[in-house]
């Protein structure tokens, strides 16, 4: 009787020995874990910060404005490209029985150029109402909308407003041939950018 | 119990000296050797225990030495790297989010030369990762025989990698904190620099240093980076086309005194505020540590005439149809007061400002009395230096007694020497509507308008816009003109002062202005310093050659950015909200 208690009791002895060990090393694996957790967190953290100044600095007006130069050539807009309001806005022209137009055609142009193309009519703000019969729908008439653009260089030199870098940068688009070099999309940009590597 | 104790001699015909050969005790059966056998046992029990342990940890140290046990490491005593400690200083960001200034922890690399076993070794692959070490410097320091030397400050990460790969023991790191500017001279004058030990020594880390150590988010500025970059391109433009000393300019949002763009040149990279500039060197530091918008102050010249006009008209003593003569040239004391391209006839109050006639201004001024026109000033804050984030501000110059020759002088802004800044807060309060804000470089919350005081009547500023819009459209600021942003201004051309006495040909050349001017929201100011006329500009390099062009271009770049419209000047809407009754169907003389 009294050895069965015995072992009882070195049993229940030995178990409690067992489980706080256990739990000892747990509780420190657990305190490393958090321990490395942390500090992981923390180089990531740091890193984080390291990187947000790199784009910061990566994405500096100046940096912005080589590479604006380098691969878009884009200029301020000037007012005359802008219209005002959306009764300004021509409507859609009906739709014409040819073919439908390709969307390449039409990406192209939203990606090129944010203006209106045909503003080598004179102003539009007032010639808002006059501007619905000329050629507003560059979707429908894709060739048209190509001369357009290769034409676009010689367009914004005409703003007084147009600064002494982007001339530079015309003159440089109308040496090349423009469609070839002018990214049309970011993708394209950022092949363009990769290759140039 | 007892056990009976047996010899193994009770052979009686044993010889006399016969011992037994030893052996082991033969127990009889009984409680004795019952005993025994337990203890026995027990005996191999424990050894089989023991046995098992000592092979348990046999086997593992083979494991571990020869086997090299893949949790080794884990039974390592535990090494922590100190990990980066959470800066202790706020970033600064512009309006839109984006990072001006940040606290970056970089490591600095230092050797202990006594731990270092093979320095010429060392030397080569230290040399290898730092080319612009000096090899025999390097192994001089690495032999030193001392406990510390540095190698090399601020490492990149890139560096303190690949010095981690070299694992020469001895070469050790120390973490430091750095501040970055990432937009470098863009936001010098702003921003300003911090010291060795990270306490703000210019601009606003040390306007607000305070509140940078005590917060973890970031400071949000009312700048805007984009119009920074493009009133600092076009400044630079202005000062190489005039050949120009310095020029500044800032771009104010008139109905919250937020300021979205202050620039100085020339200006200097806060990541190294005493490096010379690689494109100038020849200019002093301390020319570039300059801010001429807040720690300038300068007299102004005729952009200070609208303060005229404005507390003539405010205060009763002119109408916009009051007339001056100004044939004549003034004489009082030893001074004379002409007008630089005199029309000599008499002229009302809007030709005055169109026509920038001093002679007219200081007539206007005189009738208002000196009294009237330092209350005025004092009530648009310009006889005490402005409040702003910045620590570097300036206190205004004017005369202690206000004599009459100074009442004058200081209705065409000649005697009295205000900030930039100041001006701006005030000018801005003149076609807001009359209210005056303080200027700040916070981001205020959308739509919160901060507490103003009410200094010219709403009627007074809305003549003030007509006026401004007359001078960009018939008067001396027609270079200003922005198609479709409707601006309003007014030109300025002061005579620099050196020492006692005015410089003929140093002019401080300036223009403000406001655009739409038929609901103002943001006010520009542009000063060049010491222009010089070039041929495009015939001969001048007064305010309306100079500043007006500039403050054209500003504006068209900075539009759209702002969501501001474009509208149609010549429409009829405008029209009448910008004409002025007085010179309705007259004939308005071009400038």
């Amino acid at each position: 009787m009294i050895r069965l208690r015995t072992l009882f009791w070195l049993l229940l002895v030995s178990a409690t020995g067992f489980a706080m060990f256990g739990v000892k090393y747990q509780v420190q694996a657990l305190e490393d874990e958090l321990g490395r957790i942390n500090r992981a967190a923390a180089a990531e953290e740091h890193e984080i910060r390291v990187l947000d100044a790199e784009w910061a600095y990566l994405t500096r007006p100046q940096t912005l404005e080589t590479m604006n130069r380098q691969f878009l050539s884009l200029v301020p807009a000037s007012t005359k490209q802008l219209r005002t309001t959306v009764a300004d806005i021509p409507m859609r022209p009906p739709p014409p029985a040819s073919p439908p137009p390709t969307v390449e055609a039409a990406t192209m142009v939203a990606a090129a150029e944010p203006a209106p193309i045909p503003s080598a009519a004179p102003s539009p703000l007032d010639q808002a109402s006059a501007a619905a019969p000329l050629p507003n729908n560059p979707a429908a008439e894709p060739p048209q909308t190509q001369s357009a653009l290769r034409a676009m260089p010689a367009l914004l030199e005409k703003p007084p407003a147009t600064p002494q870098p982007a001339k530079a940068s015309t003159a440089k688009a109308a040496a090349r041939p423009a469609p070839t070099h002018r990214a049309k999309s970011l993708d394209d940009l950022i092949s363009q950018i990769m290759a140039s590597r | 119990m007892t056990i009976a104790v047996q010899y193994f001699d009770d052979n009686p015909c044993r010889p006399r000296h016969f011992k037994p050969p030893p052996c082991a005790p033969v127990i009889p059966d009984g409680p004795a050797r019952k005993a025994l056998d337990a203890c026995r046992r027990r005996l191999f029990l424990t050894s089989v225990v023991f046995a098992c342990v000592f092979a348990t940890v046999a086997l593992r140290v083979v494991e571990i030495v020869l086997l090299e046990g893949g949790t080794a490491q884990s039974h390592m005593p535990r090494f922590h790297p100190p990990a980066p400690s959470t800066p202790a200083r706020a970033d600064i960001v512009d309006r839109n989010g984006k990072l001006l200034a940040t606290t970056l922890d970089t490591p600095s690399v230092y050797a202990n030369p006594k731990q270092i076993l093979d320095a010429e070794d060392a030397t080569r692959k230290l040399v290898k990762v730092f080319p612009n070490l000096d090899r025999a410097e390097l192994y001089a320091k690495l032999t030193s025989g001392k406990s510390f030397v540095w190698i090399k400050r601020r490492l990149t990460p890139r560096e303190q990698y690949e010095v981690n790969q070299l694992g020469i023991p001895g070469v050790q790191f120390q973490h430091e904190e750095r501040r970055v500017y990432p937009d470098g001279a863009l936001t010098g004058h702003v921003v300003g620099y911090t010291g060795i030990d990270n306490s703000g020594f210019a601009g606003i880390e040390r306007g607000l240093d305070n509140t940078l150590k005590n917060h973890q988010d970031p400071l949000r500025l009312s700048v805007d980076l984009r119009m920074q970059y493009v009133l600092r391109e076009e400044l630079q433009r202005v000062i190489d086309d005039f050949t120009a000393k310095g020029a500044a300019g800032l771009i104010m949002d008139v109905n919250t005194g937020e300021i979205l763009s202050i620039v100085s040149l020339p200006d200097f990279d806060p990541n190294r505020p005493d490096a010379p500039d690689p494109e100038h060197p020849d200019i002093p530091i301390a020319d570039r540590m300059f801010d001429r918008i807040t720690l300038g102050d300068y007299e102004l010249g005729s952009i200070f005439k609208i303060f005229t006009v404005a507390m003539a008209l405010d205060s009763g003593t002119s109408t916009l149809t009051s007339t001056y003569d100004a044939s004549h040239d003034i004489q009082i004391g030893r001074f004379t007061i002409g007008d630089y391209h005199g029309k000599h006839r008499v002229l009302s109050v809007p030709e005055i400002l169109m026509y920038s006639s001093n002679i007219g201004a200081a007539k206007m001024a005189v009738a208002a009395g000196g009294q009237r026109q330092r209350e005025f000033l004092a009530r648009l804050g310009l006889l005490k230096a402005p409040k702003i984030e910045i620590a570097e501000v300036a206190k205004p110059h004017f005369p202690a007694k206000w004599r009459e020759v100074n009442v004058m002088t200081i209705a065409f802004g000649h005697g009295i020497s205000v900030t930039p800044i100041g001006f701006a807060s005030a000018a801005a309060a003149l076609v807001n509507g009359g209210v005056l804000r303080p200027a700040t470089l916070v981001k205020l919350p959308a739509g919160y308008f901060p507490e103003g005081r009410q200094v010219i009547s709403a009627k007074t500023s809305e003549q003030m816009r007509r006026l401004m819009r007359l001078v960009v459209e018939h008067g001396t600021g027609t270079m200003a003109a922005a198609p479709g942003y409707v601006v309003g201004g007014k030109t300025g051309t002061a005579d620099k002062v050196s020492g006692r006495h005015y410089v003929e040909r140093k002019l401080l050349s300036s223009f403000v202005a406001a655009f739409p001017i038929n609901d103002p929201k943001y006010l520009t100011l542009i000063m060049v310093d010491e222009p010089h006329p070039n041929k495009q500009s015939h001969g001048y390099a007064t305010g309306g050659w100079t500043a007006a062009p500039a403050t054209s271009r500003v504006i068209q770049r900075i539009a759209p950015l702002l969501g501001v419209e474009a509208v149609d000047e010549t429409s009829l809407e405008i029209r009448q909200a910008l004409a002025v009754e007085s010179l309705q169907g007259k004939r308005i003389e071009n400038y």
